[in-house]
């Protein structure tokens, strides 16, 4: 199949006839990341949340105008650091914002990872189920068989096609759709514990 | 490997989720079925959620995030969404690679009731969240520049929609509307009760041209 990008745009593509659930599964797919760079930016983590959702709502209004010559994610990518620089120019000129909650905008590199984890708003309960997830994640694959690990390992983390995959695995592209769908299903098998929440449907 | 017998429900789940993974990788085949499911199946948008986590930290650790802030920003999210505009704007984002097919179209019930397409006209349908009720109005807009939004008296929970670009007439597509205009009587395109919030039609690729 196809690279990230493509995968993007089908979906776009949706979005723009009417479907705009369909921009839904976008948000899911990159909230994190995005939130993540926002971070790097702005310390106080319900800022950041704001940021990031100002960030795709601005991304939905703009998508008329997103025409698929440059993969979505940079596009978005430009969105947030736009709205985040935005706000902290306005957060800046009030008088009734703490430092704390700005962080220094000159920092070019990236803030320790001690100093990200002791941000606002993060518990130790949280970052505790998210080392949980991480680990989980991480054994999974080592449980996997070695066909399913190559096959999740070259789309995930090397971004190949299914074609590219098949190529280089020597297999029909049925068979690389079907060891990735397994490989990411034995995985949210032991994830699912984690994911579940309390109060049933959520998503 | 799984040697208990499956479930016919396990069956179904399985294969709802191995569609879920194939439009994760950009499967067009996917996208119609997987896109229905994000809208009906709570266990599918879980899935889609799941599958994409499991990529995200096995780039990087640090993006291992407890799901109920994601639910939570998805959440918030919908919500502001709700008071956006649905867009339509049909041009294909990048060069179909799929021989032509015919364009599916979700139109809102009210544009479908009875809209003219001219060139260099706008039309905004507003509709009800339920679909109960919706006006049209049409305005004549510069050559540059979508309009967002038309300013129109505050309905609760209205929701507007705007067509960017202008629509070149195609002869199909006019006797459609033309069938549609006269069953609901008129330019006023009040739609009646019962009519669902989203009509669909099928209009032939040709009818559909953004000009620039």
């Amino acid at each position: 199949m196809t690279t990230d990008a493509d995968a993007d745009n089908l979906l776009i593509d949706r979005v723009k006839r009417g479907d705009m659930r369909a921009f839904e599964m976008l948000v899911v797919k990159y909230q994190r990341r995005i939130e993540r760079l926002i971070g790097r930016m702005v310390r106080d983590t319900d800022l950041v949340q704001d940021i990031a959702q100002e960030t795709f709502i601005r991304a939905y209004r703009a998508l008329p105008q997103f025409r698929g010559e440059s993969a979505f994610y940079t596009w978005l990518y430009r969105i947030a650091v736009n709205t985040a620089k935005k706000q902290l120019v306005d957060l800046k000129r009030d008088p009734l914002v703490s430092e704390g909650s700005l962080a220094n905008s000159d920092d070019g590199d990236e803030t320790s990872r001690v100093e990200n984890e002791l941000t606002d708003g993060e518990t130790p309960e949280a970052l505790l189920a998210s080392k949980e997830i991480a680990a989980a994640v991480n054994a999974a694959i080592e449980a996997l068989s070695e066909d399913l690990r190559q096959a999740i390992t070259l789309r995930e983390i090397e971004g190949l096609s299914y074609e590219e995959i098949a190529d280089v695995m020597n297999c029909p592209i049925g068979t690389v759709r079907s060891r990735i769908f397994r490989a990411r299903e034995a995985i949210a098998t032991r994830l699912r514990p984690l994911l579940d929440t309390r109060e049933g449907e959520r998503w | 490997m799984n040697t208990r017998p499956e479930s016919a429900h396990d069956r179904e789940a399985d294969e709802r989720n191995a569609l879920i993974s194939a439009l994760a990788d950009g499967d067009a085949a996917a996208l119609d079925r997987g896109c229905e499911l994000w809208r009906s199946d709570a266990d599918a948008r879980a899935t889609w959620h799941a599958y994409h986590l499991i990529g995200d930290v096995m780039r990087s650790d640090d993006l291992a995030v407890r799901p109920a802030r994601d639910q939570d920003f998805l959440a918030s999210l919908r919500t502001r969404l709700a008071d956006e505009p649905v867009l339509l704007a049909p041009a294909p984002v990048a060069p179909a690679a799929t021989p032509r097919r015919r364009q599916r179209w979700l139109l809102p019930a009210a544009a479908a009731a009875g809209f003219v397409a001219v060139a260099g006209v706008t039309v905004v349908a507003r509709m009800s969240a339920d679909g109960a009720g919706g006006t049209l109005v049409a305005t004549e807009r510069p050559a540059a520049g979508p309009i967002r939004a038309v300013a129109t008296q505050a309905e609760p929970r209205t929701r507007s929609l705007v067509y960017e670009g202008r629509f070149i007439r195609d002869a199909q597509l006019d006797a459609y509307l033309e069938a549609h205009r006269q069953a609901y009587g008129g330019r006023a395109a009040t739609v009646p009760g019962g009519m669902p919030a989203y009509a669909e039609a099928v209009a032939p690729a040709s009818a559909v041209q953004v000009a620039r």
